[in-house]
């Protein structure tokens, strides 16, 4: 680092732009992540993204790493969202080796994307809520998550690093009487949904603040590679469980959400109705629980002497921030010989997030990053 | 599986590229280096593939190769096609694609940083996470971090002098 | 990660610390002080445990657990302890899983901007040893090196239960008087600027004159000043002096115990 210089100001020609540090030090920033703004007045001519804050070089210590113990490192990836990160590793694993996932893990699998989905979209949710001020949304939304939380601890014994998808399957069957405390759980939700409703998309301040606020449009979306809720909330019916499906999604029914204002508005409307969905997901992953019985897991060999064949996958999942993509090429040994993570927001966290803050104000930084939903350990891996 | 014949007539229209069917809704394409931009520009103007992915970087050192995959997808033919490209090591020099798919552009910065390819023509090269490390491009395979964290760090002593000192008294925390 | 400067250094014996032999004003250890000055320092410490702010700064992954621990479940609050957003008026820097070399830049300048005294938690494996990414070359493996730690929690990630027993905890020390080690900062300065200078380079610096504010407190010891910090004044000693020459003086009167 250079030495930190203090110009004096007297000596400064006088200007009407100024650089201001948004990060990552900061409570309206999403996670340790840092915009640099230039203002004039209070509008954003400029915006640089800085990330790197949680880099920890993800790929390369996965190289370094036999394929089993790289299970527990993936979820540590995108922290709001671990699970689609289990699955993207574990499916790309099976794609190489061929692996079968028995019938009940993929329903069991389905049913923990979808809960993971819940719990992120209520973060998201509570979050972007706490941008505009609106407090009570964010303690609900936290306190509504940790009781799925209470579910994932239940079934795999951790409340945000399951480690429980592992290629061919997943760990262990469900505990005794989850499925009853789901169904419980669920109706729970619904029960407070019309609450974060009145709370949330039927409040003044929200409605004044959030429509027209970071919008962009459907062809700007695809030109962009936005993908997730923030390409459904500009009218682009487009998700990885429909067009690219991976599990038992084809045999699950769900509407995919759109909406059509593209601003941070019509995202949280199409967060609000993927959580509906999720809920009827997770009902129909239940119902079909009940009826399939049978292994949790294919057989694998010896995990500590385990070589895949030589390869090279790309498995995509629709996470709840878009698109997740996990690229992996074997030699042929125990270790993969190289990882690439597509983090879902690596696209709507930088380069999106730079010009959809051109022109904005200064106070619609924050939302505009929560209403995206970035998620800065997925971009910086 | 098999390739679609709408995707086998674009791709006979380059020449020197091998194409072949790589698991459901994956297709893997082999081209040479110049044939890239033109391949992506015909996948994307003739059958849709607007959404670039990904572009990977596998560093195959015993060649002296660079591999870079883009990986594209066609909202319209629901299908995902991964160009490899192989170029040299050194020096490292491609061209970017960024006026073809402008995710491009922080792909190629993130392989920038992390292997050092240089992208002619891409937006920005600046380094964006590894603003604060001056060794060589972490993610290629000559890079050991083990080696690199034994000389940085230090750990956390399990036996400190006091600890062995108790337990030459016959205590401890091993029984 | 230029020249790194030293392998490793021996800190200064604890022992020889209290007094701090020779320059500045002797810190007052617990037997010079007089009655009232006990007292009050008690009654201080006591208060001060009963209304703590935490640095809202989410440093790594364990930062999830935190808005459950904050919010209504669990609800932190219970016990005087709320989120903070400025470095300045804040108690507590929860350093809340690993720091990539980056974050750790940040860190120490926000810690060092606290002011006294101000407490460090490490949270999670990775500040204890580097956890999951021990083999990684962008995080730090150990944060006492670089800033004095209070407390560590163990644990990948550690639940919300134990982010409340520590600050549990916490508070019990500082009501005794035993969450001191932000005061090891100063004596021993020399050895965690040697650390940060490993990693960054030996033209690392920061705008805070920490030596000087060791003379301020009085705790000024033998270890604060040595070989590292002789490259802080070859190097960027103006630029610590022009940003100190920025405090307001007052920024650093307010306390009792000096
Ligand atoms: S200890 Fe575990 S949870 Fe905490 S930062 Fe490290 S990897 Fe993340």
């Amino acid at each position: 680092m250079t030495t930190p210089q203090v110009p004096d100001p007297a000596t400064l020609a006088p200007s009407e732009e100024y650089d201001l540090y948004f990060g990552p030090n900061h409570p309206g920033i999403e996670g340790n992540y840092s915009v640099r703004v230039r203002l004039k007045g209070d509008v954003i001519c400029q915006a640089v993204a800085d990330g790197g804050y949680l880099h920890r070089g993800f790929e390369k210590i996965m190289e370094d790493r036999l394929w089993v113990q790289n299970i527990a490192l993936v979820p540590r990836i995108c922290v709001p969202d671990p699970v689609p990160m289990e699955e993207s590793y574990a499916r790309a694993v099976e794609m190489i080796g061929g692996l079968e996932v028995p019938l009940r893990a993929q329903w069991i699998r389905v049913l923990m994307l979808e809960l993971s989905r819940i719990c992120a979209h209520l973060f998201t949710f509570g979050g972007n809520a706490a941008t505009i001020g609106l407090y009570t949304n964010m303690f609900w939304g936290v306190t509504m998550r940790d009781l799925f939380l209470d579910i994932f601890e239940e079934i795999t014994g951790a409340r945000i690093y399951h480690i429980y998808i592992t290629p061919g399957g997943v760990r262990r069957d469900l505990p005794e009487g989850v499925l009853e405390r789901i169904e419980a759980l669920l109706v729970e939700l619904e029960e407070r949904m019309p609450q974060f409703e009145d709370l949330f998309f039927n409040n003044a301040v929200v409605i004044d603040r959030a429509t027209g606020t970071g919008r962009m449009s459907a062809e700007e979306a695809l030109a962009w590679g936005v993908t997730g809720p923030n390409l459904r909330a500009t009218g682009v019916a487009s998700d990885v469980r429909r067009d690219d499906p991976y599990l038992v999604y084809p045999q699950v029914d769900f509407d995919i959400v759109t909406e059509t204002g593209g601003d941070a508005l019509a995202r949280m409307m199409v967060r609000k109705g993927e959580v509906v969905q999720a809920v009827k997901i997770v009902r129909q992953a239940i119902a079909a629980l009940r009826k399939v019985g049978g292994p949790v897991r294919c057989e694998l060999p010896n995990p500590l002497a385990w070589d895949l064949p030589a390869g090279d996958a790309y498995a995509r999942t629709e996470s709840s921030k878009g698109e997740l993509g996990f690229y992996i090429v074997s030699n042929g040994g125990p270790r993969p010989y190289r990882v690439h993570v597509r983090g879902a927001s690596s696209m709507h966290a930088v380069q999106v997030l730079e010009k959809l803050l051109v022109g904005s104000r200064i106070e619609d930084v924050a939302q505009i990053m929560f209403s995206l939903d970035a998620c800065p350990p997925e971009v910086d891996r | 599986m098999s390739i679609p014949a709408r995707l086998n007539e674009v791709l006979n229209e380059l020449p020197a590229i091998q194409a072949r069917p790589a698991g459901a809704r994956r297709v893997r394409v082999d081209v040479a280096p110049q044939g890239l931009p033109a391949l992506l520009e015909l996948l994307k103007g003739r059958l849709g593939f607007i959404h670039l992915s990904a572009i990977s970087c596998v560093d195959w050192i015993e060649d002296g190769q660079f591999e870079l995959v883009y990986h594209v997808w066609s909202h319209e033919m629901k299908l995902l096609v991964s160009c490899h490209v192989r170029i040299a090591r050194e020096p490292g020099v491609y061209v970017s694609v960024h006026d073809i798919h402008e995710p491009a552009g922080f792909f190629e910065r993130d392989i920038h940083e992390m292997f050092g390819v240089h992208f002619d023509g891409a937006p920005s090269m600046e380094k964006f996470i590894l603003t604060s490390w001056e060794g060589p491009p972490p993610m290629r395979k000559d890079f050991n971090t083990r080696k690199h964290v034994e000389e940085t760090f230090e750990w956390v002593d399990y036996r400190p002098d006091w600890l062995k000192d108790i337990e030459r008294k016959g205590g401890g925390i091993e029984s | 990660m230029t020249d790194k400067p030293l392998k490793s250094h021996v800190r200064p014996p604890q022992d020889t610390m209290p007094g701090g032999a020779g320059q500045g004003c002797p810190a007052p250890d617990a037997q010079t002080r007089s009655i009232w000055r006990r007292i009050m320092d008690d009654f201080a410490d006591h208060c001060r445990a009963r209304s703590l702010f935490v640095l809202h700064y989410c440093t790594g992954c364990g930062a999830i657990e935190l808005p459950p621990t904050i919010t209504s479940r669990f609800d932190m609050e219970r016990v005087g302890i709320t989120p903070m957003v400025t470095p300045r008026q804040a108690d507590i820097l929860l350093i809340t899983g690993y720091l990539s070399l980056k974050t750790l830049k940040r860190v120490i300048l926000s810690y060092e901007q606290m002011q006294g005294p101000k407490y460090v938690l490490g949270f999670g494996s990775c500040t204890i040893n580097g956890g999951m990414y021990w083999n990684s070359y962008a995080t730090m493996k150990r944060l006492d090196q670089y800033i004095p730690t209070d407390l560590f929690i163990a644990g990948c990630m550690p639940r919300p239960e134990a982010v409340q027993q520590v600050l549990l905890k916490l508070i019990e020390d500082i009501d005794a008087g035993r969450a001191n080690a932000w005061q090891d900062y100063y004596r021993n300065y020399d050895f965690y600027l040697g650390n940060q200078q490993r990693l960054f380079g030996a033209g690392w610096n920061t705008p805070t004159d920490v030596i000087g504010e060791a003379r301020h407190y009085g705790y000024y010891g033998p270890g604060t000043e040595g070989e590292h910090t002789r490259l802080l004044a070859e190097g960027g000693g103006s630029a610590a002096r022009l940003a100190h020459a920025e405090y307001p003086s007052t920024a650093l009167t307010g306390r009792i115990k000096s």
